[in-house]
């Protein structure tokens, strides 16, 4: 190759090509998704962040919660998501459309968090516990303490704060003091007890399901 | 060299000069980010078998540790080093000289600049978690306008130069120093300055980092291996005429190829299917690069011993081919079912950065940082150091990623194992990577103290016991365009 025009028409040409096709392709079929109003029930799905969740959001992401969980469930047969019962159903386009910045994840050092506040364990309390002390509501994690996140004061003979975590054996402070949450933490459950896919899209529900097994054998 | 151009063409003695310092204030710069960041790398992966290991600190907890070392990698180390190997590549190969170096220091200094503010506002709390643009926002901006001026350098050097014809190298260092601020100010438009709708961020945070590594560190690599291989071996590359064949068609299945990071993913399913195919696609390049680079080394193998920066040249050839396998593995359905989400994926993306394209760099800097300098290497204990502990940790690391991945996949896909047993099992693979990312740790150590020996000016002649071969002057040199 001698005509460096060529060659940079080409290197030109080629990135013009992928982003156009790629990014500009698919913001046009699905870059204005809009919510989906419930013909009888009449609410828009998915429903808006709360306020408090979707600053948990922000400190889900200043804390690099994406760094090990993924935010997406894996359709039926792909996977062992929904065995794992990490949600009912694998995660729609629609369902993100909620959210200021997308962190769907890469990596699963830990389980995946999109459905989280839909399993039976989950609670305020729980969360509270495995930020505060992993190893005291999840044995056996490799979850890091996030306890910057919680402030430990002396209660000097007063009353304990309702907000106060319910800790015992060795992750309890010391005596007369408590482990209150900040509002970091209480903003960071607020949205982790927000992820929750369980609303059935009509258009959707047939995308990705598992083709329905063949009956009669015909 | 032709004595029929070299009128016209700048001495090769003049070139290096002209590169001297621009290539080792960012060479200098990229060693220290690769020091930096390997410590920081190795601390996340302390934590991963160690929790509690500075747990205690917002700043290292691991969600913010772990990106500021792959930042500090990428951006720190990785471009840096390109920059230096790229600027003084380019001169050489365009017979020119590279002129007013100075403003490239200016550059220096904005670049580094911002790659701290970028980690210091990462670990502080403003990271954007998306992935390699976790820096804020306001960095971004000096970035680009530090790329501009470097970027700028690579480009004119590229068209005032002196040769007729245009040799591999210099397509893939051209096309690199182009793709980057683009695909970089467009993942910043869409992702951050006007965030596109839902999953689109997805898709375009995958096409950025896929198009991060495989346009700009895997292309600097292969014009490494393109320019080295010939050189040391004093043979043109063979099949050479195919070489062309197989930039187009891997810069263009590359470029379509991200969309395979989302098998699975809540995305139109057209998109990771491109991508599956576009990745497919690969292994045809990939022949021909086998062709091109196993052609040249071929009958010549006794030189491998003999030279070090071939042995790191064919090292990051056996890198580049386990990063294509690992491409196909978490692309296609079947296998990225077991392989996405585990520690193939780390494994994929380290293959590139480290395995392909550090290694490459530090083949082309043994080759390079003698002639900048007129110095020879000080010691030879620290040479074979080095080596040997890049040979010991990229094999652990392989091994550790990679049978580790398999079976962390395996694992989550078997719904009946409880997640703290799946925590348990990997912890063994984890600590094998820490003692891998130590031991290489301890090779950049080694290759640091050289490099200051032969680049610190008050150290007058290197004592050297170690002797670069001269290679044989190339029969293909005046035809190739080649400096």
């Amino acid at each position: 190759m001698k005509n460096g025009l060529i060659i940079f028409l080409g290197v030109f040409a080629t990135l013009a090509v992928s982003w156009a096709g790629l990014l500009l392709g698919a913001h046009k079929q699905i870059g204005s998704l809009p919510q989906f109003k419930d013909p009888i029930e009449q609410t828009l799905n998915p429903a808006p962040l709360s306020g408090i969740a979707d600053q948990g959001r922000l400190v889900y992401q200043d804390l690099g919660c994406a760094t090990c969980h993924t935010q997406q469930v894996r359709y039926a047969g792909f996977g062992a998501d929904i065995e794992r019962k990490w949600g009912e159903r694998g995660s729609f386009a629609r369902d993100y459309i909620r959210e200021q910045s997308v962190l769907i994840g890469s990596s699963r050092l830990g389980p995946d968090l999109r459905n989280v506040a839909a399993r039976p364990y989950a609670s305020a309390e729980f969360f509270h516990g495995l930020l505060y002390a992993p190893e005291s509501v999840a044995p056996g994690t490799n979850m890091p303490a996030h306890k910057f996140l919680y402030e430990v004061r002396s209660l000097n003979g007063s009353q304990s704060s309702y907000k106060a975590l319910k800790l015992s054996g060795t992750h309890a402070p010391a005596e007369g003091s408590e482990v209150v949450p900040t509002y970091r933490a209480e903003a960071l459950v607020a949205y982790l007890m927000s992820l929750k896919d369980t609303y059935n899209y009509p258009d959707e529900q047939g995308l990705n399901a598992p083709a329905p097994a063949k009956e009669g054998g015909h | 060299m032709n004595p029929n151009v070299s009128h016209s063409r700048a001495e090769q003695a003049e070139i290096d000069a002209s590169a001297r310092w621009p290539v080792t204030v960012f060479l200098v710069s990229g060693l220290l980010w690769l020091i930096a960041g390997g410590a920081l790398q190795l601390a996340a992966n302390i934590q991963l078998h160690t929790p509690s290991f500075l747990a205690d600190c917002a700043w290292f907890t691991h969600g913010r540790l772990a990106p500021a070392a792959q930042n500090a990698l990428v951006y720190g180390w990785g471009f840096n080093a390109a920059f230096a190997f790229g600027l003084w590549l380019m001169a050489r190969l365009s017979a020119t000289t590279l002129r007013h170096g100075g403003w490239l220091f200016v550059a220096a200094k904005f670049w580094n600049v911002g790659v701290t503010l970028g980690l210091a506002g990462i670990l502080g709390g403003y990271s954007t978690s998306f992935e390699l643009l976790e820096m804020p926002k306001h960095v971004a901006l000096l970035l680009l306008g530090a790329y501009a001026l470097i970027g700028v350098w690579a480009v004119t050097t590229f068209s005032i130069r002196n040769t007729e014809n245009i040799y591999a190298s210099q397509w893939y260092l051209f096309g690199a120093a182009f793709w980057f601020p683009w695909i970089y100010s467009i993942a910043q438009v869409m992702l951050i300055r006007t965030p596109v709708r839902g999953v689109l961020q997805p898709v375009v945070n995958a096409w950025y980092v896929h198009n991060l590594y495989a346009l700009w560190f895997l292309p600097m690599a292969l014009a490494a291996i393109y320019y080295l291989l010939p050189k040391l071996l004093g043979k043109p590359i063979s099949q050479y005429y195919l070489a062309p064949l197989a930039f187009w068609w891997f810069v263009i299945c590359s470029a379509f190829a991200g969309g395979a990071r989302l098998v699975g993913a809540p995305v139109p399913v057209w998109i990771p299917t491109l991508g599956t195919v576009a990745s497919f696609s690969l292994l045809l390049p990939l022949i021909i690069f086998g062709l091109n680079f196993m052609g040249t080394v071929s009958g010549r193998f006794g030189h491998v011993g003999g030279s070090l920066s071939l042995r790191f040249v064919l090292l990051a050839m056996g890198g580049f081919l386990v990063n294509v396998i690992l491409t196909l593995l978490l692309s296609l359905p079947r296998s990225a079912e077991i392989a996405q989400f585990t520690l193939l994926g780390t494994l994929r993306d380290w293959s590139a950065l480290y395995a392909t394209f550090t290694v490459a760099i530090f083949g082309a800097a043994y080759f390079f940082l003698p002639r900048l300098t007129g110095k020879e290497w000080r010691s030879s204990a620290l040479i074979k150091a080095h080596f040997g502990a890049t040979v010991v940790g990229l094999i652990l690391l392989v091994i550790g990623y990679g049978a580790g991945g398999w079976q962390q996949g395996g694992l989550l896909n078997s719904a009946s194992v409880g997640f703290a047993d799946i925590t348990a099992a990997l912890s063994g693979w984890h600590m094998l990577n820490t003692v891998g990312l130590g031991v290489l740790l301890v090779g950049h150590l080694a290759f640091l103290i050289n490099f200051v020996w032969i680049a610190c000016p008050i150290n007058s002649q290197g004592t050297a016991n170690v002797s670069i071969p001269v290679p044989p002057a190339l029969a293909l040199a005046g035809k190739e365009g080649h400096a």
